[in-house]
């Protein structure tokens, strides 16, 4: 198993400043894999920076794993170059799609959740896995639509992923809030369905309620909603490492650091049964 | 329908590759109110196109302001259809599009410059580290290497000939001026280049263009002063140009070897 790294958030550009020159640090950090390969400057420098005192791990957004493209080469060449650079304590992906006929739509695009579909994902993942050297955690997405010829829920495909390919399970609180919300599954349910020896680490992030679906943003603080689905993730998987996600309309550092430390207190009363 | 059927079909509604498949789309995706079907594949294909649009506007903020929103949303749209993105790294989708903007009809004609421009500067911030070669490097080689003497260039070098001199458009878009400077048709050569985190751009005469031309080609430093043979004190002239490459941290290495 992973080690636990307590309560993460995210690497951004913003925050460089406050990282690389006034030294303040998260508890880890989580890199956008591609916005670190095959680069230089102060994104590097800042990377380099943070890595020498805090654990980081790398995940990625573009692997598509799903795609019927075959694995882009070059791609996981670099991913292989900057882990054995950085070292992270592991690397994840998304259960998902994003390019057709190398074609890419830089889109985490749902999966039908079919016996082709497992098929096809847990012969990439294995491949993956090989060719990056080490076992990879896949990320469940907020989707917006799902396809008639889906015969498996999304978290029993999930579970079977981890298990045939034996890859570990990057369960995100708020996408499982967004895509029990727009499809109107039991979100208690989905992670019922999940096995507690396979999630590795957990995102939380914030959303928008558009009035027809929600919309997985990352522009927010993390809604209540979800902080009470997280209390039960806590509940259900335990100690579990955790990072706060907050991509766009990105607030200074201090109030990101304040949502990771609202995950650290919420797992600490669930877990010492404080819980309301 | 298979997993590559059924990909191909939303892949080309999301992008707009393949429009026009709206009955299959019906079959394949389930309706859940309020949303039917299409509407649902909609969410991702307005995804992709802002997503993109945001991706481009990071590299050219300048030009995406001067062209204003709705034009700048046209002009993605249209330059996706040329050159989707084949990279992983959604950064690089905005690489061709300052050389697209050439072809558009209707928009100032010194923009593609302008963008081309933004792009250089933004590909410099995060260019590779290379280490940095001080005029020492030359000094060091024995006098008979000197005229043999080739160049390596730092990665975070680029040259870019404009058909316009941005840079007073550049500066006064900089400074968050509203009163910009009318187009400036000159073919220009602008150097962009980042020394520690700090990206700056320069402009070069026609002779030390040429002499840098020629060294980041492989020529000898005998072919980079020979260029400028024009000059009325050459030899001085080369010594000057060559001696800013280094003190402004262009040069990686000095080799008598063909880089």
């Amino acid at each position: 198993m992973v080690p636990f790294l307590g309560h993460g958030i995210g690497l951004r550009t913003k925050h460089f400043p406050d990282l690389l020159e006034a030294g303040r640090r998260a508890d880890w950090f989580e890199v956008i894999t591609e916005n670190f390969l095959n680069i230089g400057g102060r994104p590097r420098a800042v990377l380099e920076a943070v890595r020498r005192d805090r654990p980081v791990v790398l995940h990625g957004v573009s692997l598509s794993i799903g795609s019927v493209d075959p694995l882009n080469e070059q791609y996981l060449r670099d991913v292989r170059a900057l882990a054995d650079a950085v070292e992270p304590a592991w690397v994840s992906d998304h259960l998902c799609w994003g390019t057709f006929g190398r074609h890419n739509a830089h889109d985490l695009l749902p999966m039908p959740f079919t016996e082709e579909s497992l098929a096809h994902v847990v012969s990439r993942v294995t491949e993956v896995q090989e060719r990056l050297g080490r076992r990879m955690l896949l990320e469940n997405v907020s989707s917006y639509l799902t396809y008639a010829a889906s015969s498996i829920s999304e978290w029993d495909f999930l579970a079977e992923v981890a298990r045939r390919a034996d890859c570990l399970i990057l369960l995100d609180v708020n996408n499982v809030y967004v895509s029990a919300t727009n499809h109107g599954f039991d979100a208690g349910e989905y992670l019922r369905g999940i096995p507690v020896d396979r999630v590795a680490q957990i995102h939380l992030a914030g959303h928008q309620d558009l009035g027809t679906h929600l919309l997985d943003t990352h522009d927010a603080p993390v809604p209540d909603p979800v902080w009470a689905l997280y209390r039960d993730t806590v509940r259900r998987f335990g100690r579990v490492s955790t990072l706060v996600e907050w991509d766009d309309h990105i607030p200074p550092l201090d109030e990101v650091l304040a949502q990771a430390e609202r995950a650290r207190a919420f797992e600490k009363a669930v877990l010492e049964g404080e819980a309301s | 329908m298979t997993l590559a059927e059924l990909q191909g079909l939303l892949h080309g509604a999301i992008t707009g590759a393949a429009p026009g498949r709206e009955e299959e789309l019906r079959e394949e995706v389930v309706p859940r109110a309020p949303l039917d079907a299409l509407e649902r594949v909609e969410i991702y294909a307005r995804m992709y196109l802002y997503r993109l649009v945001d991706a481009i506007a990071e590299d050219v903020p300048h030009t995406s302001r001067l062209l204003g929103h709705d034009a700048f949303v046209d002009a993605v749209r249209d330059y996706l259809h040329e050159h989707p993105s084949r990279s992983p790294d959604i950064g690089q989708v905005g690489r061709h599009f300052g050389a697209w903007l050439r072809t558009r009809d209707g928009i100032r004609p010194d923009l593609p410059d302008l963008a081309m421009l933004e792009r250089a500067r933004s590909e410099v911030r995060t260019a590779l580290d290379a280490p940095v070669a001080g005029a020492e490097a030359l000094q060091s080689l024995p006098p008979d290497a000197l005229p043999a003497a080739r160049f390596v260039f730092s990665p975070s070098l680029r040259v870019l000939r404009l058909q316009h001199d941005v840079r007073p458009l550049w500066d006064a878009l900089e400074a968050g001026e509203d009163d910009v400077p009318a187009p400036l048709p000159a073919p220009t050569t602008l150097v962009v280049w980042r020394q520690e985190f700090k990206v700056f751009h320069t402009g070069l005469s026609e002779h030390e263009a040429r002499a840098l031309m020629v060294a980041r080609e492989g020529g000898t430093l005998e072919d980079v002063c020979g260029t400028f043979a024009g000059e009325p004190e050459p030899a001085q002239a080369a010594f000057k140009a060559v001696l800013s490459w280094f003190a402004d941290g262009w040069v990686a290495a000095v080799g008598a070897q063909r880089a």
